[in-house]
């Protein structure tokens, strides 16, 4: 145990208290820390003019890429948990996106994406729609950054079909004997059966979605979209404490963060009780 | 219609959905191999197509040349990702080792404080461990990038510790019986037995060092000791608004990129299958 011990120490639980500590000073880095209280928090939620924006977008990104990762994972899970020739192949092309480093996968999408010369829009123009500028519009800097979100379900996907497959085909044939259709059968039985990933992957989902970084910051070339219309909450953690050297306010931004992950993730793990079926508690 | 006719047309449905999936989920891959093979030429002008009509299969042995650095970040990578998975599967094997067989007093506690670091945000701790890291000099080195890796990880040793359990205790009494120490008995009976889980960690830990991107962003200044991840958003970045990037040298670094973790995937599958990582409620992320 000692060499996690050690670890935990070192890299966890002292930069822990260090990072909560410097939330009530002023610090550049390089001088000393002054203690300066409650003076970040009230000048991030009261003067910041970049707070709320970072936040609200951080929160579209989320509410928009969350839900909709789950629902598509789900249909193409329905999909492919079937046995049938070429399954292999169609899970592999569904997984393999999600296999694409984001690094990677941002640049991808700036190129597909591009106004002029990409395909999404000379996609979108032989149905007679003038694309819209994507990256450089801010009305769709964040819908693009949902559009790559959505390229990767692969992996949620894989988890849903793992799941689909383990329930026990009694149930579907007992359904089908009391007259209910496919769709009743996938509503009634599939989806509940399946709530436990699903719960998973909405968790795992949020928790990542408010931590997005690294597509947003190649996507918009380090800097934040539009007049700032795709800056989001960890991307502003990261220019105030490595490019303002504000050290302090930066771990007062990286603590709010951290309590509204908290605080979404309590709510969610609350609601999962009336929605989250475990097959446990029928059994016992 | 018959039953039977009913049958095949919901199939067809089903192969005409998944068809136009594919496609849409494959469109930007093909994309990104027809600007990797494009020339220079078209980079400078920045008429690519969708589909290659180029075939510049040279810009691919360019990538290991003096004038684009890409080898240079693929060797760095490389470095960073052997010694990470190495330091990350022993140090977390061990850690569960000990979480699963030792008995000491406060284990149940120290469990619990293990898990409850999988909820901290790395956000929180990224400023002190930079300053921690400033200190100790190693900005601008592979470092504090490496070297956490060997002290286990939450996520990993849990993994690691569940597997274990399953393993029956008779045969470490056995193996007691035989003059083995805890050392011997992990190393000789434990180890060989935790293969699924420690190639799945070790799937883990390629994976989110090959593509990581945030640590090396904030502790590494120059070119020459980045990983791939950086390297070529650096490469795409970094020239002025008078010159155009290497659009297609940027591709061909993002497909090498890609790559490995598609044959690790590939090679890998069976581990994580085996290790109940796939099936279970861990996620592949």
């Amino acid at each position: 145990m000692s060499p996690w011990l050690l670890g935990f120490v070192v890299f966890t639980a002292v930069p822990m208290l260090a990072s909560l500590w410097l939330s009530f000073t002023d610090w550049d880095s390089f001088s000393t820390p002054t203690f300066v209280g409650l003076a970040n928090y009230t000048q991030l939620f009261t003067e910041d003019p970049l707070f709320w924006p970072a936040l609200r977008h951080t929160l579209y990104f989320a509410v928009a890429s969350v839900p909709l990762s789950l629902l598509i994972a789900l249909a193409l899970a329905n999909l492919l948990s079937r046995p049938m020739p070429g399954a292999r192949f169609f899970r592999t092309v569904v997984y393999l996106p999600a296999l694409v480093p984001l690094v990677a996968s941002a640049m991808i999408f700036r190129w597909l994406l591009a106004p002029e010369t990409g395909p999404v829009n000379g996609f979108l123009s032989w149905f007679g729609i003038d694309g819209p500028a994507w990256l450089l519009d801010e009305d769709w800097v964040i819908p693009a950054i949902v559009l790559l979100s959505l390229w990767q379900v692969g992996a949620g996907t894989i988890l849903l079909i793992a799941a689909l497959q383990s329930v026990p085909p009694e149930l579907y044939e007992a359904a089908r004997l009391d007259g209910a259709g496919g769709t009743q059968r996938f509503w009634r039985i599939s989806v509940p059966l399946v709530t436990p990933v699903l719960f998973f992957n909405l968790i795992t989902g949020m928790i990542a979605a408010f931590q997005v970084f690294s597509q947003v910051y190649v996507l918009t070339d380090g800097k934040s979209g539009p007049s700032n219309a795709s800056l989001m909450l960890v991307p502003y953690v990261y220019d105030n404490a490595f490019r303002f050297y504000h050290m302090g306010y930066a771990s007062a931004l990286a603590w709010v963060l951290f309590l509204i992950i908290m605080i979404f993730s309590a709510g969610i793990l609350r609601s999962s009780r009336a929605w989250v079926f475990y097959e446990s508690e029928v059994r016992s | 219609m018959s039953v039977r006719a009913v049958r095949a047309s919901r199939a067809a449905t089903r192969y005409a959905i998944l068809t136009v999936v594919s496609a849409v989920l494959l469109a930007p891959l093909v994309f990104m191999v027809s600007i990797a093979l494009s020339s220079d030429q078209t980079t400078r002008e920045m008429s690519f197509r969708f589909l290659p009509t180029e075939f510049e299969f040279g810009n691919f042995v360019r990538a290991f040349t003096a004038d684009i650095p890409i080898g240079r970040f693929l060797l760095n990578s490389t470095v960073i990702v052997v010694v990470s998975c190495v330091g990350m599967t022993l140090s977390s094997a061990l850690v569960a080792y000990g979480f699963a067989r030792l008995r000491a007093p406060g284990k149940n506690v120290l469990f619990g404080v293990l898990l409850s670091t999988m909820m901290i945000p790395a956000e929180v701790l990224l400023i002190p461990q930079f300053i921690l890291f400033r200190h100790l000099g190693w900005i601008d080195t592979l470092l504090p990038i490496i070297v956490p890796n060997f002290f286990a990880n939450a996520y990993n040793v849990f993994l690691i510790r569940q597997f274990i359990t399953r393993i029956p205790a008779e045969l470490d009494e056995a193996a007691m019986l035989d003059g083995l120490g805890h050392f011997g008995l992990f190393r000789r009976i434990i180890m060989p037995l935790m293969k699924p889980v420690l190639v799945a960690v070790a799937i883990f830990t390629f994976t989110f060092n090959w593509g990581y991107f945030f640590g090396p962003l904030i502790y590494l200044n120059s070119e020459e000791k980045m990983p791939l991840a950086l390297g070529i958003q650096v490469l795409s970045a970094t020239s002025s608004g008078a010159q155009t990037p290497p659009w297609n040298m940027v591709m061909v670094g993002a497909l090498i990129l890609i790559l490995p973790m598609v044959a690790v995937y590939y090679f890998g599958q069976k581990y994580l299958y085996e290790a109940g990582v796939v099936s279970g409620s861990a996620g592949l992320k």
